[in-house]
């Protein structure tokens, strides 16, 4: 089963938001997601299934019409894209989070544009208003904020779920969790899975209903463990969250392993847990608030990942595109980290909507070519 | 730089100039206990409680008018940080971080006893985190909910029926966060803040913009223009950093009665007026001279920005009995209002025709990712509204990327082929 799981994985990390518009009746339960800092344990409690809109190098003319150049990454491009051509006509609902401005401001074009008639058919486009910084007044706001989420799906899907059925929800997350967490194991100390194949496994945890992902990864992650160790230096992905892994083909195409990346698509995937708190909706938004990954996730909670990941890192590849505002003012913080430890790294502005530049790969070549010479004079 | 043709302006000028000078004996020299803001704060709760604020943006105008915005900004540019990150709400972070690079005013600011900020666009909680740890102070954080109900005319909801343009949920969010800063301030300062005292002060604020009011209509309304946008920006601007005090309320009726009595005397800002123009963003503070360059050519007056008209449709809120509810409540939305679909394009369309526009001017300044949002919209709207408009690429205090010639070209052009006589 290990070679059809990875396969289903990969299939279900890849097409959900692809094949959106393709069949209306098979649309009608997914909810658009613009980044998965929206809780997937609501949407299934509402009977509905989370496609989250992802990055592409797909041309989006109708979308660049609309978003100003260089502010918005390739995913927003990609699913206004999406709206404006009618492929979101049938899908139950779109939700961003508050958990990034470009999010929020999508948000609001959307609004905006059904409400000029620009785009016709359009479901309901919702804002899930999570907030992330220590403010007191923050974690009950997001409680209420999620319950408002839970609602609006319940009255969309017409499924009103019960305290008992979130804590269900919940539960099965975790089981999917462990799994993902089985996998991504299998890339730390004596990798047995590149990065390349990695991420659309973890990433696949989104998408897919919790049951069905418990039994492909654990399938998947049976299957890698057999496999030897990959050789080469072990690098890290940091900078704005991949979502995609076109930056990890990248890398790996000049000789290193990606063996992590500070991104809920990849080794966050799993992330933490849902506390057994006695009440889901509170437990819920807690576990999103803390462990959302974006550009309003506070500078101190990254830097605490990107520090416990370090010892098993031999390069770091930092990637900041144009439209980033947020992740680039850690950069001579990270560097300075990088340094006291002496872990090489380089810094690009890759945009996951575009192929690596040939620059950029010189500069991959160069980085893990300076970390294998390193390798080789340490013995 | 245009002669300033206003006494309010020399007025106001030397006002800044004393106020300045105060802020700086109690700041610099006596080392008194202040506070590093962002300007969309509500400053009435730091002036009534005697602590005195420093706003980011005042310090950061100041920086590029002694001309050092340059050094620090390259000294920023060779510690890594991406060109595309947001120099407007950097640069003073810039000065205390990389103070050697340049000269920053009257030796750099000291630390601060507190910072304060909106956590507007994501930048912010990144810039002051990066900022309160270069100064060691602490750093207190206004979280931005997001708006998800956004009534059309926001600017007539504001004054009387607030609740229906703020959502219950934010307005107690935000109501709580400054209670939570007004709690700081008072452990700041050893003294409780006069709640009879600051619901006086929000009235007279109310006051002072009703003022501001009927400055911007009869501006609006007269044949020709009676005061350069930059002398409007100077004598607001000044005026708001006090809002509410008995210079404030004074100033702006003086600014207010003068503007009366130019209309009255048919006195133009710029006598061969033929086509209006209005200024959609924040000032372009590295050229001001750029508002005047167009007047001898094209007889082209920029007429409007949204310094003075911000201030009565922003500002004002009757009706509220908590004076915090009625602070919450105008600083919930400032960036809604003023950047995003649908709100600022309606309303920089319904300031066009008041103020007969002929063109808009756009400012896309893409490092200030908030302003640089929903621009498109607006572009969209004027345009539709018959309003010609000319996106401007700019940053406002970075001047390292900005050719002026260049820009005055396009405009001239664009004037010439959009706006003919």
């Amino acid at each position: 089963m290990g070679t059809s799981a990875i396969a289903e994985l990969t299939a279900e990390f890849e097409e959900p938001f692809r094949v959106l518009g393709r069949d209306a009746a098979r649309d009608r339960d997914a909810v658009v997601i613009s980044w998965p800092s929206v809780p997937v344990e609501i949407i299934r409690a509402a009977g509905l299934r989370p496609v989250i809109a992802r990055s592409g190098a797909e041309p989006t003319p109708a979308a660049d019409a609309v978003l100003e150049p260089e502010l918005f990454p390739s995913r927003l491009h990609q699913l206004v894209e999406a709206a404006l051509t009618g492929r979101l006509a049938h899908v139950a609902a779109i939700v961003l989070p508050r958990t990034s401005d470009p999010d929020y401001k999508c948000f609001l074009y959307l609004r905006e544009l059904v409400r000029r008639g620009v785009v016709g058919a359009l479901p309901p486009v919702l804002l899930f208003d999570l907030l992330q910084s220590g403010a007191a007044e923050v974690p009950r706001y997001d409680a209420a904020r999620t319950g408002q989420l839970l609602a609006s799906l319940a009255h969309i899907s017409q499924r009103h779920p019960t305290d008992d059925d979130l804590r269900a929800a919940i539960g099965a997350a975790k089981r999917a969790r462990a799994a993902a967490r089985r996998v991504d194991a299998l890339r730390r100390s004596e990798p047995r899975l590149g990065g390349l194949e990695a991420l659309p496994l973890l990433g696949a945890f989104w998408h897919l209903a919790p049951e069905r992902y418990a039994a492909l990864a654990d399938a998947a992650a049976d299957a890698i463990a057999a496999r030897a160790p990959l050789a080469g230096p072990r690098a890290m992905l940091a900078g704005v969250p991949v979502d995609s892994n076109a930056l990890h083909a990248a890398v790996e195409s000049q000789g290193a392993i990606v063996v992590t990346e500070i991104s809920p698509f990849g080794a966050a995937a799993a992330g933490d847990d849902v506390d057994d708190a006695p009440d889901p909706i509170t437990a819920i938004a807690e576990r999103y608030r803390r462990s959302s990954i974006d550009a309003r996730t506070p500078a101190a909670v990254l830097e605490g990942r990107i520090e416990s990941v370090l010892p098993g890192v031999d390069v770091v590849v930092i990637s900041l595109p144009r439209n980033d505002a947020s992740f680039g003012w850690d950069y001579p913080r990270l560097r300075r980290l990088l340094e006291r430890r002496s872990l090489p790294h380089t810094l690009l502005d890759v945009d996951p909507g575009r192929a690596i530049a040939a620059a950029d790969l010189r500069r991959i070549a160069a980085l893990v070519g300076a970390s294998a010479r390193a390798e080789a004079r340490r013995g | 730089m245009a002669e300033k043709q206003l006494e309010s302006t020399a007025r106001a000028t030397a006002f800044q100039k004393t106020w300045f000078g105060e802020l700086r004996r109690r700041v610099f020299d006596e080392r008194d206990a202040y506070a590093l803001v962002q300007a969309d704060v509500p400053f009435e709760l730091f002036d009534l409680l005697d602590i005195p604020a420093v706003s980011n943006q005042w310090w950061s105008s100041l920086v590029a008018a002694k001309r050092q915005a340059r050094a620090f900004l390259d000294a920023m540019s060779a510690d890594g940080l991406p060109e595309q990150l947001c120099r407007y709400c950097s640069l003073g972070f810039a000065t205390t971080r990389y103070s050697g690079a340049g000269e920053a005013p009257w030796g750099g600011l000291p630390p601060p006893r507190l910072l304060c900020a909106r956590l507007t666009c994501d930048c912010v909680h990144r810039v002051f985190s990066l900022w309160a740890e270069a100064l060691g102070a602490e750093l207190f954080e206004i979280d931005h909910p997001g708006a998800t109900e956004l009534p059309p005319r926001w600017w007539e909801l504001g004054r009387h029926r607030s609740r229906e343009l703020v959502e219950p949920h934010r307005l107690e969010f935000v109501a709580a966060t400054l209670e939570r800063l007004v709690e700081k301030l008072e452990a700041i300062s050893g003294r409780r803040l006069d709640r009879a005292a600051l619901r006086a002060r929000l009235e007279r604020v109310n006051q002072q913009e009703e003022i501001f009011d009927e400055a911007r209509k009869l501006i609006a309304s007269a044949p020709v223009t009676p005061v350069r946008m930059t002398e409007q920006i100077a004598n607001v601007m000044a005026t708001q950093w006090v809002r509410g005090t008995d210079w404030a309320l004074a100033h702006a009726e003086h600014f207010r009665d003068e503007i009366a009595r130019r209309v009255d005397d048919g006195v133009a800002a710029y006598a061969d007026e033929r086509r209006r123009l209005m200024w959609v963003g924040a000032g372009l503070w590295h050229d001001t001279d750029f508002y005047t360059a167009f007047e001898e050519s094209h007889g082209a007056v920029f007429v409007w920005s949204m310094y003075l008209a911000f201030g009565p449709d922003g500002y004002i809120r009757y009706g509220f009995d908590d004076p915090i509810e009625a602070l919450a409540s105008r600083t919930a939305s400032f960036n809604e209002y003023l950047h995003n679909p649908p709100w600022a394009a309606e309303w920089i369309v319904e300031q066009a025709r008041e103020h007969r526009i002929d063109a808009a001017l756009v400012l896309h300044p893409r490092s200030m990712k908030p302003s640089a949002t929903g621009r498109r919209f607006i572009e969209r709207a004027l345009e539709e509204a018959g309003i010609p408009a000319l996106p401007i690429e700019a940053d406002v205090v970075d001047a390292r990327a900005w050719d002026p010639a260049t820009t005055r070209a396009a405009v001239r052009a664009f004037l010439d082929e959009r706006v003919p006589l």
